[in-house]
Protein backbone atom coordinates (compact mmCIF):
# COMPACT_ATOMS: atom_id res chain seq x y z
CA UNK A 1 0.00 0.00 0.00
CA UNK A 2 1.36 3.23 -1.17
CA UNK A 3 1.24 6.14 1.65
CA UNK A 4 -0.88 9.58 -0.27
CA UNK A 5 0.50 12.63 1.77
CA UNK A 6 -1.13 15.67 0.99
CA UNK A 7 0.61 19.03 -0.20
CA UNK A 8 -1.49 21.80 0.84
CA UNK A 9 -1.06 25.55 -0.30
CA UNK A 10 2.04 27.23 0.38
CA UNK A 11 3.35 23.48 1.67
CA UNK A 12 5.90 21.18 0.54
CA UNK A 13 6.81 17.83 1.02
CA UNK A 14 10.31 15.57 -0.06
CA UNK A 15 9.86 11.82 0.39
CA UNK A 16 11.29 8.55 -1.57
CA UNK A 17 9.82 5.74 -3.43
CA UNK A 18 7.00 4.15 -2.18
CA UNK A 19 5.38 7.33 -1.75
CA UNK A 20 2.53 9.33 -3.84
CA UNK A 21 2.18 13.09 -3.15
CA UNK A 22 -1.00 14.92 -4.21
CA UNK A 23 -1.85 18.65 -4.04
CA UNK A 24 -6.03 19.65 -4.85
CA UNK A 25 -7.55 21.90 -6.41
CA UNK A 26 -4.51 24.28 -7.91
CA UNK A 27 -6.25 27.52 -9.80
CA UNK A 28 -3.25 30.33 -10.47
CA UNK A 29 -0.97 28.26 -7.98
CA UNK A 30 2.03 26.45 -9.52
CA UNK A 31 2.70 22.66 -8.41
CA UNK A 32 5.98 22.14 -8.86
CA UNK A 33 7.33 18.52 -9.11
CA UNK A 34 11.18 17.75 -8.80
CA UNK A 35 12.32 14.00 -9.13
CA UNK A 36 15.63 11.92 -8.72
CA UNK A 37 14.68 8.58 -10.89
CA UNK A 38 18.04 7.24 -9.63
CA UNK A 39 16.97 7.42 -6.10
CA UNK A 40 13.13 7.75 -6.47
CA UNK A 41 13.22 10.62 -4.42
CA UNK A 42 11.49 13.60 -5.12
CA UNK A 43 9.28 16.45 -3.76
CA UNK A 44 6.02 18.74 -4.03
CA UNK A 45 5.38 21.77 -3.82
CA UNK A 46 1.88 23.89 -4.09
CA UNK A 47 3.16 27.78 -4.39
CA UNK A 48 0.87 30.77 -4.70
CA UNK A 49 3.34 33.76 -5.53
CA UNK A 50 5.94 34.67 -8.07
CA UNK A 51 9.44 36.30 -7.21
CA UNK A 52 11.48 34.89 -4.17
CA UNK A 53 10.74 35.34 -0.16
CA UNK A 54 11.42 39.14 0.63
CA UNK A 55 14.16 39.60 3.06
CA UNK A 56 13.28 38.49 7.00
CA UNK A 57 10.59 36.75 5.64
CA UNK A 58 9.83 34.34 8.17
CA UNK A 59 6.45 32.81 7.14
CA UNK A 60 6.22 29.53 4.76
CA UNK A 61 8.92 29.30 1.80
CA UNK A 62 6.80 27.42 -0.45
CA UNK A 63 4.14 30.14 -0.21
CA UNK A 64 6.81 31.74 -3.22
CA UNK A 65 7.49 29.88 -6.05
CA UNK A 66 11.36 30.13 -5.68
CA UNK A 67 11.43 29.85 -2.02
CA UNK A 68 9.43 26.35 -2.92
CA UNK A 69 11.83 25.44 -5.65
CA UNK A 70 15.15 26.25 -3.49
CA UNK A 71 13.76 24.23 -0.55
CA UNK A 72 12.94 20.69 -1.90
CA UNK A 73 16.50 21.34 -3.57
CA UNK A 74 18.30 21.84 -0.43
CA UNK A 75 16.30 18.89 1.07
CA UNK A 76 16.93 16.35 -2.01
CA UNK A 77 20.71 17.34 -1.86
CA UNK A 78 20.89 16.59 1.75
CA UNK A 79 18.81 13.45 1.06
CA UNK A 80 21.43 12.35 -1.01
CA UNK A 81 20.59 13.47 -4.75
CA UNK A 82 23.26 14.77 -7.19
CA UNK A 83 21.41 17.92 -8.90
CA UNK A 84 22.30 16.53 -12.23
CA UNK A 85 19.88 13.68 -11.71
CA UNK A 86 16.93 16.27 -10.72
CA UNK A 87 14.47 16.61 -13.13
CA UNK A 88 10.97 19.01 -12.98
CA UNK A 89 7.98 19.14 -14.12
CA UNK A 90 5.26 22.09 -13.53
CA UNK A 91 1.51 22.25 -13.50
CA UNK A 92 -1.29 24.76 -12.64
CA UNK A 93 -0.66 29.09 -13.82
CA UNK A 94 -3.91 29.72 -14.81
CA UNK A 95 -5.98 32.23 -15.02
CA UNK A 96 -8.92 31.57 -13.68
CA UNK A 97 -11.03 34.73 -13.44
CA UNK A 98 -11.50 35.60 -17.05
CA UNK A 99 -11.02 39.44 -16.89
CA UNK A 100 -12.31 41.68 -20.41
CA UNK A 101 -9.38 44.19 -20.39
CA UNK A 102 -6.83 42.08 -18.65
CA UNK A 103 -3.26 41.63 -20.44
CA UNK A 104 -2.64 37.30 -20.35
CA UNK A 105 0.61 37.53 -19.39
CA UNK A 106 0.48 39.98 -16.72
CA UNK A 107 -1.68 37.43 -14.65
CA UNK A 108 -0.47 36.10 -11.67
CA UNK A 109 -0.72 32.27 -12.99
CA UNK A 110 1.63 33.06 -15.89
CA UNK A 111 3.78 35.22 -13.71
CA UNK A 112 3.90 31.51 -11.25
CA UNK A 113 5.04 29.76 -14.15
CA UNK A 114 7.62 31.93 -15.53
CA UNK A 115 9.33 32.07 -12.18
CA UNK A 116 9.11 28.39 -12.09
CA UNK A 117 11.01 28.07 -15.39
CA UNK A 118 13.70 31.10 -14.79
CA UNK A 119 14.69 29.41 -10.68
CA UNK A 120 14.65 25.77 -12.50
CA UNK A 121 16.71 27.57 -15.11
CA UNK A 122 19.30 28.98 -12.35
CA UNK A 123 19.85 25.85 -10.45
CA UNK A 124 20.29 23.71 -14.20
CA UNK A 125 17.24 21.43 -13.40
CA UNK A 126 15.86 20.19 -16.35
CA UNK A 127 12.15 21.14 -16.93
CA UNK A 128 10.93 17.53 -18.77
CA UNK A 129 7.42 18.43 -19.05
CA UNK A 130 4.34 21.11 -17.79
CA UNK A 131 0.66 21.28 -18.49
CA UNK A 132 0.19 25.36 -17.57
CA UNK A 133 -1.93 27.92 -18.01
CA UNK A 134 -5.28 27.91 -19.42
CA UNK A 135 -8.72 28.54 -16.94
CA UNK A 136 -8.73 25.43 -15.42
CA UNK A 137 -8.56 23.98 -12.11
CA UNK A 138 -6.06 21.08 -11.38
CA UNK A 139 -5.63 18.30 -9.04
CA UNK A 140 -1.81 16.91 -9.28
CA UNK A 141 -0.47 13.57 -8.11
CA UNK A 142 2.58 12.67 -8.28
CA UNK A 143 3.98 9.11 -8.15
CA UNK A 144 7.20 8.83 -6.84
CA UNK A 145 8.02 5.27 -7.85
CA UNK A 146 8.04 6.54 -11.55
CA UNK A 147 8.05 10.04 -11.96
CA UNK A 148 4.69 10.28 -13.10
CA UNK A 149 2.40 13.51 -12.65
CA UNK A 150 -1.24 12.71 -12.89
CA UNK A 151 -2.88 15.77 -13.63
CA UNK A 152 -6.67 15.70 -13.05
CA UNK A 153 -9.40 18.60 -14.17
CA UNK A 154 -13.32 18.89 -14.46
CA UNK A 155 -13.36 19.69 -17.67
CA UNK A 156 -10.63 18.09 -19.58
CA UNK A 157 -10.22 15.20 -17.47
CA UNK A 158 -6.70 12.87 -17.02
CA UNK A 159 -3.59 13.16 -18.37
CA UNK A 160 -0.14 11.71 -17.19
CA UNK A 161 2.73 13.77 -17.97
CA UNK B 1 1.57 45.78 7.01
CA UNK B 2 -0.18 43.18 9.92
CA UNK B 3 -3.45 42.38 11.36
CA UNK B 4 -3.42 44.21 14.88
CA UNK B 5 -5.80 41.95 17.19
CA UNK B 6 -9.15 43.15 17.51
CA UNK B 7 -10.93 44.14 20.43
CA UNK B 8 -14.60 42.78 21.57
CA UNK B 9 -15.87 46.06 20.70
CA UNK B 10 -14.23 46.49 17.47
CA UNK B 11 -15.16 42.86 16.19
CA UNK B 12 -19.32 43.39 17.81
CA UNK B 13 -19.02 46.47 15.17
CA UNK B 14 -17.40 44.27 12.44
CA UNK B 15 -20.45 41.69 12.94
CA UNK B 16 -22.84 44.47 13.51
CA UNK B 17 -22.26 46.45 9.69
CA UNK B 18 -21.56 43.34 7.95
CA UNK B 19 -25.12 41.96 9.18
CA UNK B 20 -26.84 45.16 8.08
CA UNK B 21 -24.79 44.52 4.78
CA UNK B 22 -25.37 41.06 4.30
CA UNK B 23 -28.77 41.26 4.94
CA UNK B 24 -29.47 43.85 2.68
CA UNK B 25 -27.79 41.53 -0.55
CA UNK B 26 -30.28 38.55 0.85
CA UNK B 27 -33.12 41.02 0.53
CA UNK B 28 -31.67 41.78 -2.96
CA UNK B 29 -31.24 38.02 -4.05
CA UNK B 30 -34.52 36.84 -2.06
CA UNK B 31 -36.46 39.61 -4.52
CA UNK B 32 -34.46 38.27 -6.84
CA UNK B 33 -35.54 34.40 -7.05
CA UNK B 34 -38.80 35.36 -5.50
CA UNK B 35 -38.28 33.24 -2.26
CA UNK B 36 -37.49 34.25 1.44
CA UNK B 37 -33.76 33.93 2.11
CA UNK B 38 -32.12 32.84 5.19
CA UNK B 39 -28.85 34.33 6.22
CA UNK B 40 -26.75 32.82 9.29
CA UNK B 41 -25.31 35.64 11.78
CA UNK B 42 -21.99 36.34 10.04
CA UNK B 43 -19.35 34.66 11.39
CA UNK B 44 -15.75 37.26 11.85
CA UNK B 45 -12.48 35.49 12.00
CA UNK B 46 -9.16 35.85 12.13
CA UNK B 47 -7.50 32.83 9.45
CA UNK B 48 -3.91 31.90 8.05
CA UNK B 49 -4.23 32.97 3.99
CA UNK B 50 -3.63 29.50 3.38
CA UNK B 51 -6.24 27.45 5.05
CA UNK B 52 -8.58 29.07 3.99
CA UNK B 53 -10.08 27.25 1.17
CA UNK B 54 -9.93 24.20 3.37
CA UNK B 55 -12.50 26.35 5.47
CA UNK B 56 -14.65 26.15 3.04
CA UNK B 57 -15.56 22.47 1.74
CA UNK B 58 -13.48 20.14 -0.02
CA UNK B 59 -10.57 21.70 -2.64
CA UNK B 60 -12.38 19.63 -5.62
CA UNK B 61 -15.90 19.97 -5.38
CA UNK B 62 -17.34 22.38 -8.10
CA UNK B 63 -18.92 25.56 -7.20
CA UNK B 64 -19.44 28.94 -9.08
CA UNK B 65 -17.02 31.55 -7.79
CA UNK B 66 -18.09 35.18 -8.62
CA UNK B 67 -15.02 37.84 -7.34
CA UNK B 68 -15.38 41.75 -7.00
CA UNK B 69 -13.05 44.42 -5.56
CA UNK B 70 -13.82 47.03 -3.22
CA UNK B 71 -12.76 50.46 -4.65
CA UNK B 72 -13.07 53.81 -2.77
CA UNK B 73 -12.27 55.17 0.65
CA UNK B 74 -12.01 50.97 1.77
CA UNK B 75 -10.50 48.04 0.02
CA UNK B 76 -10.66 44.82 -0.32
CA UNK B 77 -12.29 41.18 -2.36
CA UNK B 78 -15.66 40.30 -2.09
CA UNK B 79 -16.06 36.48 -3.40
CA UNK B 80 -19.29 34.76 -3.40
CA UNK B 81 -19.46 31.41 -3.54
CA UNK B 82 -22.23 28.99 -4.51
CA UNK B 83 -22.19 25.02 -4.68
CA UNK B 84 -22.75 23.29 -8.41
CA UNK B 85 -26.11 21.88 -7.73
CA UNK B 86 -27.37 26.08 -6.18
CA UNK B 87 -25.78 27.77 -9.23
CA UNK B 88 -27.63 25.41 -11.09
CA UNK B 89 -30.90 26.13 -9.21
CA UNK B 90 -30.75 30.19 -9.58
CA UNK B 91 -30.61 29.86 -12.81
CA UNK B 92 -33.21 27.23 -13.52
CA UNK B 93 -35.10 29.83 -11.02
CA UNK B 94 -34.19 33.27 -12.81
CA UNK B 95 -34.12 31.35 -16.36
CA UNK B 96 -36.60 28.89 -16.06
CA UNK B 97 -34.38 26.70 -17.82
CA UNK B 98 -34.41 23.11 -17.82
CA UNK B 99 -32.10 21.54 -15.06
CA UNK B 100 -30.17 19.06 -17.10
CA UNK B 101 -28.54 22.27 -19.42
CA UNK B 102 -24.20 22.99 -18.75
CA UNK B 103 -23.81 26.08 -17.07
CA UNK B 104 -21.02 27.10 -19.69
CA UNK B 105 -22.48 29.11 -21.77
CA UNK B 106 -23.14 32.82 -22.14
CA UNK B 107 -26.13 33.45 -20.92
CA UNK B 108 -25.45 31.22 -17.61
CA UNK B 109 -22.19 33.16 -17.06
CA UNK B 110 -23.88 36.58 -17.39
CA UNK B 111 -26.64 35.57 -15.27
CA UNK B 112 -24.53 34.22 -12.36
CA UNK B 113 -21.98 37.71 -12.64
CA UNK B 114 -24.92 39.75 -12.47
CA UNK B 115 -26.42 37.82 -8.95
CA UNK B 116 -22.79 38.66 -7.80
CA UNK B 117 -23.21 42.26 -8.64
CA UNK B 118 -26.42 42.93 -7.28
CA UNK B 119 -25.21 41.32 -3.44
CA UNK B 120 -22.19 42.86 -3.84
CA UNK B 121 -23.62 46.65 -4.61
CA UNK B 122 -26.25 46.15 -2.06
CA UNK B 123 -23.66 44.96 0.34
CA UNK B 124 -21.87 47.94 0.21
CA UNK B 125 -24.47 50.62 -0.38
CA UNK B 126 -25.33 49.81 2.89
CA UNK B 127 -22.20 49.29 4.44
CA UNK B 128 -21.37 52.54 2.84
CA UNK B 129 -24.48 53.99 4.21
CA UNK B 130 -23.99 52.97 7.69
CA UNK B 131 -19.64 54.14 7.35
CA UNK B 132 -20.67 56.87 5.42
CA UNK B 133 -18.02 56.03 3.12
CA UNK B 134 -18.20 55.30 -0.79
CA UNK B 135 -17.57 52.26 -1.79
CA UNK B 136 -17.82 50.51 -5.32
CA UNK B 137 -17.76 47.47 -6.52
CA UNK B 138 -15.28 46.49 -9.63
CA UNK B 139 -16.81 44.40 -12.80
CA UNK B 140 -17.34 41.22 -11.10
CA UNK B 141 -15.56 38.43 -12.42
CA UNK B 142 -16.74 34.64 -12.68
CA UNK B 143 -15.16 31.20 -12.49
CA UNK B 144 -16.69 27.88 -12.39
CA UNK B 145 -14.20 25.37 -11.44
CA UNK B 146 -13.03 23.16 -8.42
CA UNK B 147 -13.45 25.27 -5.16
CA UNK B 148 -9.65 25.20 -4.69
CA UNK B 149 -8.43 26.77 -7.89
CA UNK B 150 -11.80 29.19 -7.75
CA UNK B 151 -10.28 30.49 -4.08
CA UNK B 152 -6.70 30.25 -4.89
CA UNK B 153 -6.68 33.92 -6.91
CA UNK B 154 -8.71 35.87 -4.60
CA UNK B 155 -6.10 34.61 -1.75
CA UNK B 156 -3.50 35.48 -4.06
CA UNK B 157 -4.14 38.58 -3.83
CA UNK B 158 -3.81 39.07 -0.55
CA UNK B 159 -0.97 36.70 0.27
CA UNK B 160 1.24 39.35 -1.36
CA UNK B 161 1.78 41.30 1.45
CA UNK B 162 -0.19 39.11 4.38
CA UNK B 163 -0.06 35.86 6.05
CA UNK B 164 -3.26 36.51 8.10
CA UNK B 165 -6.57 37.87 7.16
CA UNK B 166 -9.81 38.92 8.01
CA UNK B 167 -12.64 36.93 6.75
CA UNK B 168 -16.34 38.05 7.23
CA UNK B 169 -17.99 35.12 6.03
CA UNK B 170 -22.38 34.24 5.81
CA UNK B 171 -23.98 31.25 4.33
CA UNK B 172 -27.11 31.79 3.03
CA UNK B 173 -29.75 29.38 1.72
CA UNK B 174 -33.25 30.20 0.20
CA UNK B 175 -36.07 28.06 1.31
CA UNK B 176 -39.05 27.93 -0.90
CA UNK B 177 -40.61 24.76 0.58
CA UNK B 178 -41.43 23.05 -2.35
CA UNK B 179 -38.02 23.56 -4.29
CA UNK B 180 -34.37 22.71 -3.95
CA UNK B 181 -32.15 24.40 -1.22
CA UNK B 182 -29.98 26.99 -2.52
CA UNK B 183 -27.14 27.74 -0.61
CA UNK B 184 -24.06 29.77 -1.13
CA UNK B 185 -20.69 31.72 0.92
CA UNK B 186 -20.29 34.98 1.32
CA UNK B 187 -17.13 36.27 2.06
CA UNK B 188 -15.21 39.56 2.49
CA UNK B 189 -11.40 39.96 2.91
CA UNK B 190 -10.92 43.54 3.63
CA UNK B 191 -7.27 44.74 3.11
CA UNK B 192 -5.45 45.20 6.51
CA UNK B 193 -5.18 48.98 6.38
CA UNK B 194 -8.89 49.20 5.21
CA UNK B 195 -9.76 47.87 8.75
CA UNK B 196 -7.99 50.95 10.32
CA UNK B 197 -11.10 53.03 7.76
CA UNK B 198 -13.77 51.08 8.84
CA UNK B 199 -13.29 50.82 12.41
CA UNK B 200 -12.98 55.05 12.85
CA UNK B 201 -15.92 55.30 10.68
CA UNK B 202 -17.51 53.26 13.37
CA UNK B 203 -15.79 54.84 15.73
CA UNK B 204 -14.28 52.40 17.55
CA UNK B 205 -10.21 52.79 17.51
CA UNK B 206 -7.69 50.11 18.90
CA UNK B 207 -7.45 50.17 22.47
CA UNK B 208 -4.32 51.96 23.31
Amino acid sequence: MKSRERVGIAEFRVVRYPGILISYGLGSCLGIALYDSYRQQGGLAHSLLPGSCPPGFSGRPAKFVEGAIRSMFVELLAAGSEPRHLTAKLAGGANMFASPNAVEEDNIGSRNVRTGREILNQLGIALVAEDVGGRHGRTIEFDLATGALQVRSLRLGELII
Amino acid sequence: MTLKPLSARQLDALREVSNIGMGHAATALSQLIGETVELHVPCISVAEIVRIPALLGRAEDLFAGITLQIFGEARGIILLLFPQQSAQQLLIRLLGRPADEPICDELSSSTLKEIGNILASAYLSALGNLLHMSLIPSIPLLAYDMLGAVADRVLIELSREEDLALLVETEFHGRAPTEEVIRGHFLILPDADTLDVIFDAANVGYEK
